[in-house]
């Protein structure tokens, strides 16, 4: 009933799209309140389709639903388009309209002093729900990709959305500008990856869509080498979007852009689809354990690097975008670590291990829905926060509790949330990756890898803890700074309203998503043998707190989480401990290390200038030498020896008639001679 | 009876003369008479043969061939004629503007 009608999720907010570019001058808000129907629109249908299908008989078996209709047809391949609805989509679906539906309600205070530009904002941000919306419910890899890619041209645009006049002046500009170009550069080399792994999947299966290519019986007959390849391509693609190691240096950057495009870019969209597409290929991916493997080494190393980075930056945005790429990296590790234990439980048909595994799966999955909730709450309060006092710089705040009792307040849950505090929302998914990462360390020949990943990880959830309270003491404890002065009071109601409406679901969402939802958030192999999302046993709550809480480990983190805490506490809140003295006030190499971004952008702009450009000379001498120089020769000896030869056409006739007459003598000649010679009549 | 090797010996001598007035005479007129005796040698030889094989078709081939070399000069004569309306000469040197 309410299936049938998916299409109209991503559509309802591209035709927003479409009404906010052309007339959103005449809009109110410059068509903001359009924008929030859309998004408002498809987070209703959204909950719809969801309730209907998990309701239906579909959701036990085949576990999902399909339809779709010929797009184009090239020789025997058919490229189709349609939906594709199971416990996954519905997540996505809902989760990304929901947040965005909040996301815009906020903008429309937050962007309230923009102008004629608010058009142009609420037109792009309609595009960019639907890319993420269109994505979740693609039937196939083909219409995933041209979703993706919508998404990548609306950070693209949203990123240099002040490109053109930064409120902050001309270097500014140049910033916000350059930040988009290197998001959409740098996006484009996985996207082109993923391009590649489609066309490998195309030759290999014939088909890209998702219920042929996720076939069990499909995926058997198929070279395993092949999928083997075709999932490191897709996976590149994903550490384009996802901004993985090593692509992972466009997100900090990408905050030039008003700070709703960054919780639109962090929490709901963009680069949640990497993630999602990681969840989506499972079946394929795990075919082969080395795959899942990559993923969850990659998956670490981003956890850990990015999180280090975040503990010394003074940006209260940037700390937020490097604690984002950590949390991705926490995803993609529940997710190798889930897989890889798959992997190898469907090598041994060892069924114990296939669930161990499939724990990884829900552990990514529930923890990309808490970090969507947490993360868009926490970058909406740092907008409030931006948006009272007028600048980013940490210390420059300071001592704002007083003033923005709601921002704070908020920005706390979000903070504990995000740290892994007990019982909030954070804390359990957190807990469920680093078991699912420790478990996988005992098996398989390469375990020992996901055991150093669990290391890492563990030391990221100290980090983690330690940053974010850093930043949320520097920004309402300490000492008042010069934004302080500046500051007038809490923010407008449309910005606090979806901050107090965030808030709840960041402290508690995870809890009830795990103990109440989570068959829904499972995935396993069903009875004929095929993958299945959904539908499977959930543990329920004893089982969740039996395996959460009867683990040593889990009290070792929640103490390193206290004691970062602690420490951040001492340092920025109460002055007792000198941070200077630890980094020899900013001198210390790993200061240094940490604030230069561990070299990333060197490293890019070395890979680029010699790498790129010597390619490029390459090129070029290849173009100007040898295919220019073969086209001009052959011009020129063409036109050379046409100069020479039309010369004999003098025009004189009796020139033409001693020519004729002398070939015909010479015939005559030659006729003779040949008939002398081989005795003809 | 003369023997058949002088009418042709004769024929190949009016051709030959008839090639050399076509490749070394300037004025067109001549080159044009040039051409009919080339034409003629020929004609010449089909009788011969004719005759000599007492076969009349050679003869026949050669009333058709007169009839045309009659309307070949015509359209000489005519595309002369212009020419030295244009060029106000018939020189054949300075008939050399078709061409590259």
């Amino acid at each position: 009933m309410f299936i049938e009608y998916t299409w109209l999720v991503p559509l309802v907010p591209v035709l927003c799209f479409v009404a906010i570019g052309f007339l959103g001058k005449k809009m109110p808000e410059g068509g903001g309140p359009l924008a929030v129907f859309g998004a408002l629109f498809a987070c209703v249908l959204s909950v719809l389709i969801s309730y209907e299908f998990f309701t239906s008989s579909a959701y036990a078996d085949p576990g999902y639903v399909t339809a779709q209709i010929t797009w184009f047809s090239i020789g025997s391949f058919d490229i189709n388009i349609g939906y594709y609805i199971d416990s996954l989509s519905c997540l996505v679906m809902m989760f990304a309209s929901f947040i965005s539906t909040l996301i815009f309600v906020y903008s429309i205070g937050y962007m309230h002093g923009e102008g004629a530009k608010k058009r142009r904002y609420y037109a792009q941000v309609s595009l960019f729900l639907t890319g993420m919306l269109g994505l979740a419910i693609s039937s196939n890899f083909l219409e995933m990709f041209v979703f993706w890619e919508a998404m990548g041209l609306c950070s693209y645009l949203l990123i240099g959305f002040w490109g053109f006049d930064h409120p902050k002046g001309d270097d500014a500009t140049d910033v916000a500008a350059s930040a988009a170009k290197k998001a959409f550069l740098v996006t484009r080399l996985g996207d082109v990856c993923l391009m590649g792994g489609m066309f490998v999947l195309l030759y290999e299966f014939g088909s890209l869509d998702y219920a042929a290519v996720f076939d069990a019986s499909a995926m058997a007959a198929v070279d395993p080498s092949m999928i083997m390849l075709g999932s490191l391509l897709i996976f590149g693609g994903v550490i384009g979007k996802s901004a993985q190691f090593p692509l992972l240096d466009w997100l900090p950057d990408a905050m030039a852009g008003p700070t709703t495009v960054s919780a639109l870019i962090h929490a709901a969209t963009m680069v949640k689809a990497g993630v999602f597409l990681v969840a989506r290929c499972f079946p394929l991916f795990t075919q082969n354990p080395e795959v899942m493997l990559f993923v969850g080494v990659i998956g670490g190393i981003t956890a850990f690097f990015a999180a280090t980075m975040a503990l010394n930056n003074m940006n209260i945005k940037k700390v937020l975008a490097y604690s984002t790429l950590s949390q991705l990296g926490y995803m993609f590790l529940a997710l190798g670590a889930g897989g890889y234990m798959m992997a190898l439980g469907m090598q041994t048909h060892d069924h114990h291990l296939m669930a161990i595994g499939a724990i990884g799966y829900t552990a990514g999955c529930l923890h990309m829905v808490n970090h969507a909730f947490f993360k868009a709450l926490l970058f909406l309060g740092s907008g409030s926060v931006i948006h009272s006092t007028g600048t980013e710089d940490m210390r420059e705040m300071g001592g704002l509790h007083g003033k923005m009792k709601i921002t704070s307040i908020t920005m706390l849950i979000g903070s504990l949330s995000i740290a892994g505090f007990p019982f909030f929302s954070g804390f359990w998914s957190k807990e469920l990756v680093l078991e699912t990462v420790m478990h996988a360390g005992d098996y398989g020949a390469e375990g020992y890898l996901f055991t150093i990943m669990w290391i890492l990880a563990i030391v990221t959830a100290f980090m983690t803890a330690f940053y974010m309270f850093r930043m949320w003491f520097m920004t309402f404890k300490g000492k008042p700074g010069h934004g302080t002065e500046h500051c007038h009071g809490e923010s407008p109601k449309s910005m606090t309203v979806p901050l107090i409406i965030l808030a709840p679901f960041a402290a508690a969402l995870g809890a009830i998503l795990l103990f109440g939802f989570d068959e829904y958030v499972t995935i396993g192999i069903n009875h004929v043998g095929e993958f299945q999302l959904g539908s499977g046993h959930g543990h329920g709550l004893e089982g969740w707190l039996e395996d959460i809480f009867m683990s040593i480990y889990t009290y070792l983190t929640i103490a390193l989480v206290l004691a970062a805490i602690g420490i951040a506490y001492f340092m920025y809140s109460k002055m007792s401990v000198d941070p200077g003295k630890l980094n020899k006030n900013g001198s210390s190499m790993i200061y240094r290390a940490l604030s230069n971004r561990w070299w990333f952008p060197q490293l890019y702009d070395q890979i680029g200038w010699k790498l790129g450009n010597g390619v490029a000379r390459g090129v070029e001498f290849v173009d100007t030498q040898v295919v220019d120089g073969t086209v001009n020769a052959l011009s020129s000896a063409v036109a050379g020896s046409g100069d020479s030869i039309g010369k004999m056409q003098t025009g004189n006739m009796r020139d033409y008639a001693a020519v004729v007459m002398f070939g015909i003598v010479s015939l005559f000649a030659v006729m003779l001679v040949l008939f002398y010679f081989m005795g003809g009549a | 009876m003369i023997p058949i090797e002088v009418y042709l010996i004769f024929a190949a001598v009016l051709f030959a003369i008839g090639a050399y007035g076509v490749a070394v005479k300037s004025n067109t007129i001549v080159v044009l008479m040039c051409i009919e005796l080339m034409l003629n040698a020929a004609n010449i030889n089909f009788i011969v043969f004719s005759a000599f094989t007492t076969d009349v078709l050679g003869q026949v081939f050669v009333i058709m061939s007169i009839s045309v070399a009659a309307a070949e000069v015509a359209v000489g004569i005519a595309i002369l004629l212009n020419a030295y309306k244009i060029k106000n000469t018939i020189e054949a040197d300075s008939l050399t503007s078709m061409r590259w």
